[in-house]
């Protein structure tokens, strides 16, 4: 068994309404996949669905081998939850709310806490209740109480929301590290920068899978790659010139700055710029920039809306 | 993992938590307290006032007569009408005092849910491998200590004001099998259901305090059974207080299947508001 999760037609209905529809994926034993998608999408139902928190309404997931609502109990004990927003009984310690959460599982739950208070910085702050934490201390504390039992996989909804770029920054070469010694991370996030930083492969939902894929063949598959010219005339008028080539697949313009993205990426550059050049265009410089994930997220779901528009 | 840990983990972390909050130690301890002296001070105040022959001119003659035709029947020879009147007060107070384990357990079962809703604990906590049924019952079994713990102090309470109020003799006469079910078989089971009924309001309420309006749905059959006692229609004799416990242990039952479905993971992360 290499798949540490497994969904097959995946879905999940409150009602008439569907959250999630036929999702069929699997993440690898170590891997990280993100999972990105629109606000509403289902991202949060999936997870839910996935740790078991949810039965799903048809189809299933497998998750280390387990079908994830049968028990869930069992399988809690494999895995690790953090919520979007972490919740903690204020009234009481770092350290005793780790201990209480500790107390469900079979672990030397003062060990735990102290290794994970300390690698994540907030030993010194154990004593202290959590009502007087800041939000960046609130998720190292849920991260560590996720942590406590040493579950292969980890199921993270938004782990850097909200959090001052440092924090943010240490966070992620947390859950590298975590995937370094093993651990499997589904991580749900809406910062596309991270999912690029960290996962090795995403998948885009929006109710249905639109697609789960490796950044680097997303690049390749989805879209070519983008031409940005910078101009010493104004550019306006060019734009419309080279708006209706056929190797031209989208065309913005900006003052003097063209950024166009063709069927062929670098091939296609020697003919774009001749086209400018007989436009009257005068090139300053021609620059290659490779998609970044930000770019082929919107442009997934603008072409899915236009499906469904459709 | 061992149930009794899981249990035991559980009751610490809620007497931790109504510890650490002024407003429920008051609750659970000082309202209780409360209850017990305002019935001795009624009664203290009815007779000071009023006096017995006047009461006993009233529709509470029949009660009284009723109740020891009933109940104490070798005893009330020997007993004056102010003497009458005291035992069948005093007698009240098992029934009356059944509003304490609520009160505690109703404490107990509203913090307890929507301290965690409003925190939003539920999620991580229902992550990990605790089973509802556990999780329930330690938080039930934390409601029932304290409420117990409460109901013998009170019942103690009760017992020395009789005795600041001079009227220690009649004790002997009010302590019948009657108090020892009321305060060892009903007691709990009234505990346990107001704590069930607890986590049902619980679920639906934002706020501690509307989930104690629902819950006090429990409250109220227990201030008309004292009621219906006061008029002499209504007699608890030992066996129609077992029959009663028989039917408390039944609703209990089916509390419990109703608060395990309300508690389920997916009810709770999608209806609960």
């Amino acid at each position: 068994m290499n798949n540490a999760i497994e969904a097959v037609g995946l879905t999940k209905r409150f009602g008439e309404i569907p959250a999630v529809e036929d999702l069929c994926f699997s993440v690898g034993r170590g891997e990280i996949l993100g999972l990105l998608g629109p606000n509403g999408a289902g991202k949060t139902t999936t997870a839910r669905l996935l740790a078991g928190m949810m039965a799903p309404t048809s189809g299933y997931a497998e998750v280390l081998g387990m079908k994830s609502d049968r028990d869930p109990e069992t399988l809690h004990r494999s895995i690790g939850l953090l919520t979007e927003t972490p919740g903690f009984y204020e009234r009481m310690t770092a350290l005793e709310n780790l201990l209480y959460f500790a107390g469900f599982y079979d672990i030397d739950g003062r060990t735990q806490a102290r290794r994970y208070l300390v690698l994540l910085g907030l030993w010194e702050k154990k004593d202290q209740k959590v009502s007087g934490f800041s939000k960046g201390m609130r998720h190292k504390l849920a991260l560590a109480r996720a942590l406590l039992h040493e579950p292969e996989i980890l199921f993270l909804d938004e782990p850097t929301a909200g959090l001052d770029p440092e924090a943010a920054q240490e966070v992620r070469s947390l859950i590298r590290g975590l995937n370094e010694r093993g651990r499997t991370v589904f991580l749900s996030t809406h910062n596309l920068e991270e999912a690029e930083q960290l996962c090795n492969r995403v998948a885009l939902i929006r109710t249905n899978l639109i697609l789960v894929d490796s950044v680097e063949n997303l690049r390749k598959n989805v879209s070519g790659e983008r031409i940005e010219i910078v101009l010493e005339n104004e550019g306006a008028e060019i734009a419309r010139t080279l708006r209706v080539l056929p190797f031209v697949r989208t065309l913005s313009v900006t003052d003097r700055i063209l950024v166009v993205e063709t069927k062929k990426g670098s091939a296609d550059t020697p003919e774009l710029i001749k086209r400018i050049v007989d436009s009257g265009g005068r090139i300053l410089s021609v620059k290659e920039r490779s998609q970044s994930l930000e770019d082929l997220y919107l442009i997934l779901i603008r072409n899915e809306t236009g499906k469904n528009d459709a | 993992m061992r149930k009794t840990a899981v249990i035991a983990n559980v009751m610490r972390k809620e007497w931790l938590l109504i510890l650490r909050t002024p407003n429920n130690i008051f609750f659970v301890t000082m309202v209780p307290v409360l209850v017990t002296v305002q019935f001795l001070f009624y009664i203290w105040l009815a007779l000071r006032l009023a006096g017995a022959d006047i009461i006993m001119d009233t529709v509470l003659a029949g009660a009284v007569d009723r109740f020891f035709s009933s109940f104490e029947a070798a005893a009330s020879g020997t007993l004056d009408p102010e003497q009458k009147l005291l035992v069948f007060f005093f007698g009240l107070f098992p029934l009356y005092g059944l509003l304490i384990p609520c009160l505690v357990s109703l404490s107990f079962a509203t913090f307890g849910i929507v301290e965690e809703k409003m925190t939003k604990t539920l999620e991580p906590l229902l992550a990990t491998p605790v089973r509802t049924s556990d999780l329930l019952l330690g938080k039930a079994l934390a409601a029932l200590v304290p409420a117990a713990v409460m109901s013998f102090i009170c019942a103690g309470i009760f017992l020395l004001g009789t005795v600041v109020m001079g009227k220690g003799p009649l004790i002997g006469i009010v302590i019948t099998p009657r108090w020892w079910i009321f305060l060892f078989v009903l007691s709990p089971l009234f505990s346990l259901l107001t704590f069930m009924l607890g986590v049902a309001g619980s679920a639906r309420a934002a706020d501690v305090k509307s989930a104690q309006n629902f819950a006090v749905l429990v409250v109220l059959p227990i201030l008309g059974f004292v009621v219906l006692q006061v008029l002499g229609v209504l007699m608890f004799s030992p066996l129609t207080l077992l029959l009663l416990a028989a039917a408390l242990v039944c609703l209990n039952l089916i509390m419990l299947r109703i608060s395990v479905r309300i508690f389920k993971r997916e009810t709770i992360l999608t209806a609960w508001k």
